[in-house]
């Protein structure tokens, strides 16, 4: 029972982490209707973001680093959406694709010609401790990620329910052109909607590369890949959806971790994704008509 | 100069233009197949089991290789045909995925190990042999009527369907005609690789051939060769930029994505002359760019469905 | 005699086929004009190209005499004061009753004012209230018809585009909606609504254009409309 707890609890906290990344992609994917190969990568400029704030400024304290995490990652994602993403707006979705792989390709092996395509330690922005809940024992850096992550997500959701702009975005989500027939700026939502979703997943960085104190240009391939399987399980239809199914999945695999075998904990998404999608091919909560 | 130190970057530009050339037929009918690496392991392996386990010689082996290719890419034709745009490409992304799990756990062809032990049966001259067949084939089909209802069929469903072109048809020989010759070009890198694995049948290996198809253009033949040539012998060219030629791929897709989305070679409105950056290059042979020009052209009968016909 | 929208011309095409061609129409301030047209005789297609939806071959668009259409954004000619009630409702149906109204103002920069129409359109429509945090979707046809009208009048505009309103619905409801699309009209807002149902549609017009395969046919005041032998045949193939 023990186990069970104790995975349960590193669960959270590494699901945390997928959904933030993985709400980030289901935004782009949802309101723009693309495919942002380059949001992991964006997670990783973020991560490197703070670590050269710290490097700078070595008194930085764990806030100013998240933000400047943020702040390095809206940037890139900014830029991206202006430069590459506008820009092919109303063409083949694989165009989109492939333009956001290019912009991945130069990041990944960009960042890793700076700082080598080997782990760089990360500043130890908060004490090593543990915390016992109960027959669970955290470190005090997982609890702050979950912490950070959980508050992200909430804050994703309170913007998509009770903002006006957040409206409008799921609005721009189910029906794009009755949004535009009244009065929303379809464009500058969506540059605002990526803005967003890069500074959730540079924020969300900083607080990774603090938890396992590496890290390394090619993070994004990881948390990419598992934050993609999260939003074809969840079905785009509800934001909230997708934070669950990461949320489940990152327990899935602390679970599979702790009582089977870690080798297995990476197959664990690509058989929950094969086995939801074969009973609900349009995700567990279902999807819009794309 | 030593010629033979080129021979490994000019055999995989050859056999990629092979590949290439078979992923520009399938998307002749309109759709951008991304199991195209799949299929090629089709092929790769196929050929292997036949020279490896069977000591089949060389050439039938790649024949009968390229026609089982053809044979899945007909399979595939067929399970994607009432599915729209993107779900089609999701799905046939799901069907390479599933061929490459396939190949991961099944022992008889090497499962996570590879397949190895493959013979060196390919010479440059296999590659370029392959390379004129496939040339070949992608001309005589581009400008025949086949090609031509392919083409309507890409451009205007709607309109082709109505002048009796059966979509069902087209797509099932665009992806068996293509698959063939992906087929063949898997089975001669087989041969050269003398290792074939799981992962050279994955999504990323499918789309770099996308990325040909995009990058030297859709709109005649010589664009996906094109963008086979550049794209796989500029990297090797490019070596003594070594940590760089990453990024610089990555921009120059990035580049082509934004600049020149149709891709380098394009025809010109009328369809009679190519293009590249803007340049008239050739006069291209007139083949109708438009299916507008397609009820100027009879259709070979066998493709009339019964109403068109009467 | 200042027309309140003015379209000359106008052609629309589908890739390589036409939808609509050389159509001509006008709209006076408080007005309620109606196109009669049969499936696929070009009707959306006028809508959706009067508010930049899709881009016309060719023709000219004109609001209040001055302002070109042409080449704004759907959102910029919706701050002009033209508000959609599109064909089907077309809610935002994973909204609530209450986001889709709030959504009809987000062009008002003044929130205090949104609300106070929307709590006008409350008043009106009893039931939306009762329903207002219920989901869109879950509503029947015709209390997602009246949601539909409602937030096209919570953006207070000065035009209304309708799009097939009764469709779909069944033929008590239909009295009620035409009888809404005449309260509104008197209320000053000019309504110009595409519909099958030309029998109620031309009860409440004072201007009819018979629309057939993208041409305007027939034009002319809606009472005599009526009786020509065109408009007789969208009476019988029109409407099930």
């Amino acid at each position: 029972m023990e186990l069970f707890l104790q995975q349960l609890a590193n669960g959270l906290v590494i699901g945390s982490t997928y959904a933030v990344v993985a709400i980030g992609f289901a935004l782009a994917f949802t309101v723009l209707r693309v495919i942002n190969f380059a949001h992991p990568d964006i997670f990783m400029v973020g991560m490197f973001a703070g670590l050269a704030a710290t490097a700078q400024w070595p008194a930085l304290g764990l806030l100013v680093t998240l933000l400047a995490g943020a702040a390095g990652a809206g940037l890139v994602g900014f830029a991206l959406e202006r430069m590459v993403i506008a820009p092919l707006r109303g063409r083949d979705v694989l165009m989109t694709l492939i333009g956001t792989l290019g912009v991945a390709i130069v990041l990944q092996n960009g960042m890793a010609l700076i700082v080598g395509p080997d782990p760089v330690a990360y500043p130890s922005l908060l004490p090593r401790r543990f915390i016992d809940i109960g027959p669970v024992a955290l470190t005090l850096r997982q609890v702050a990620n979950f912490a950070i992550c959980l508050l992200l997500l909430g804050l994703v959701s309170l913007y998509v329910r009770a903002t006006s702009y957040g409206r409008a975005t799921r609005a721009i989500a189910e029906r794009p052109d009755v949004a535009a027939a009244f009065g929303v700026n379809v464009a500058r939502i969506c540059q605002i909607t990526i803005l967003l979703a890069s500074m959730m997943a540079g924020l969300a960085a900083v607080s990774v590369g603090m938890l396992y104190g590496s890290a390394s240009a090619f993070v994004g391939l990881l948390y990419g890949l598992k934050a993609f399987i999260c939003m074809l399980v969840a079905g785009n239809r509800y934001f909230e959806g997708v934070m669950v199914v990461a949320l489940a999945i990152g327990i899935i695999e602390a679970l599979v971790t702790g009582y089977l075998s870690s080798s297995l904990r990476d197959a664990a998404a690509f058989f929950v994704l094969i086995g939801v999608l074969y009973f609900r091919p349009n995700g567990l909560f279902g999807s819009y008509n794309t | 100069m030593n010629f033979a130190s080129f021979e490994p970057v000019i055999i995989f530009t050859l056999l990629n233009v092979v590949m290439a050339l078979g992923l520009y037929i399938t998307a002749l009918s309109g759709q951008l197949s991304m199991a195209t690496a799949a299929i090629a392991g089709v092929g790769g392996y196929g050929s292997a089991v036949l020279t490896v386990k069977f000591a089949w010689p060389f050439l039938p082996s790649v024949v009968l290789a390229a026609l089982a290719a053809a044979i899945v890419g007909a399979f595939l034709a067929l399970v994607t045909l009432k599915m729209r745009d993107f779900i089609l490409k999701l799905t046939t992304l799901a069907f390479g995925e599933a061929l490459a799990v396939l190949a991961f756990n099944w022992d008889y062809i090497g499962g996570a190990n590879s397949f190895t032990g493959i013979g060196l049966k390919t010479t440059i001259w296999t590659a370029l042999a392959a390379t004129a067949i496939a040339l070949y084939i992608a001309w005589r089909f581009d400008g025949s009527r086949l090609g031509l209802a392919s083409r309507a069929v890409r451009d205007d469903p709607v309109a082709a369907s109505a002048m009796g072109v059966p979509i069902a048809r087209m797509r099932t020989i665009t992806f068996a005609l293509g698959g063939a010759l992906v087929g063949m070009g898997g089975a001669i890198q087989a041969h050269y690789m003398l290792v074939i694995s799981p992962h050279d049948l994955g999504f990323f290996v499918s789309l770099n051939f996308i990325i040909f198809l995009l990058f030297g253009g859709l709109q005649t033949l010589w664009g996906p060769v094109l963008g086979a040539v550049l794209l796989t012998a500029l990297p090797e060219v490019l070596r003594f930029t070594n940590e760089y030629r990453l990024i610089l791929y990555g921009l120059i897709i990035v580049l082509v994505v934004l600049l020149r989305p149709d891709g380098l070679l394009t025809r010109t409105p009328t369809g009679r002359a190519i293009r590249i950056l803007g340049f008239t290059l050739v006069k291209a042979r007139p083949v109708a760019a438009r299916a507008a020009e397609m009820s100027a052209q009879p259709l070979p009968s066998y493709l009339l469905t019964r109403q068109a016909a009467e | 005699m200042s027309d309140l929208l003015q379209v000359t011309n106008l052609a629309v095409s589908y890739g390589s086929v036409p939808a609509v061609d050389g159509v001509s129409l006008a709209i006076e301030p408080g007005e309620l004009r109606v196109i009669l047209g049969a499936n696929g005789a070009g009707k959306t297609t006028i809508i959706k190209t009067l508010f930049g939806l899709l881009r016309p071959r060719a023709g000219q668009i004109r609001f209040e005499g001055q302002i070109d259409l042409l080449g704004l954004k759907p959102h910029q000619i919706h701050r002009l004061g033209i508000a959609w009630v599109p064909e089907g409702r077309q809610l935002w149906n994973t909204l609530t009753v209450a986001d889709n109204l709030r959504l009809g103002g987000f062009a008002e920069a003044d929130k205090a004012l949104v609300n106070k129409r929307i709590g006008a359109m409350f008043e009106r429509f009893p039931r939306l209230r009762e329903r207002q945090e219920q989901i869109a979707g879950s509503l029947s046809g015709g209390e997602q018809q009246m949601v539909a009208i409602a937030r096209a009048l919570v953006s207070a505009p000065r035009l209304l585009l309708m799009d097939e309103p009764s469709l779909g619905l069944a033929p008590l409801v239909v009295r009620d909606v035409f009888n809404l699309v005449r309260e509104i009209n008197k209320m000053g807002i000019a309504i110009l609504m595409v519909e099958q149902n030309a029998r109620q549609a031309l009860k409440v017009a004072n201007w009819a254009y018979l629309l057939e395969t993208g041409h305007i046919v027939e034009s002319g005041p809606a009472d005599e409309i009526g009786g020509k032998q065109r408009v007789q045949a969208v009476f019988l193939g029109g409407h099930a």
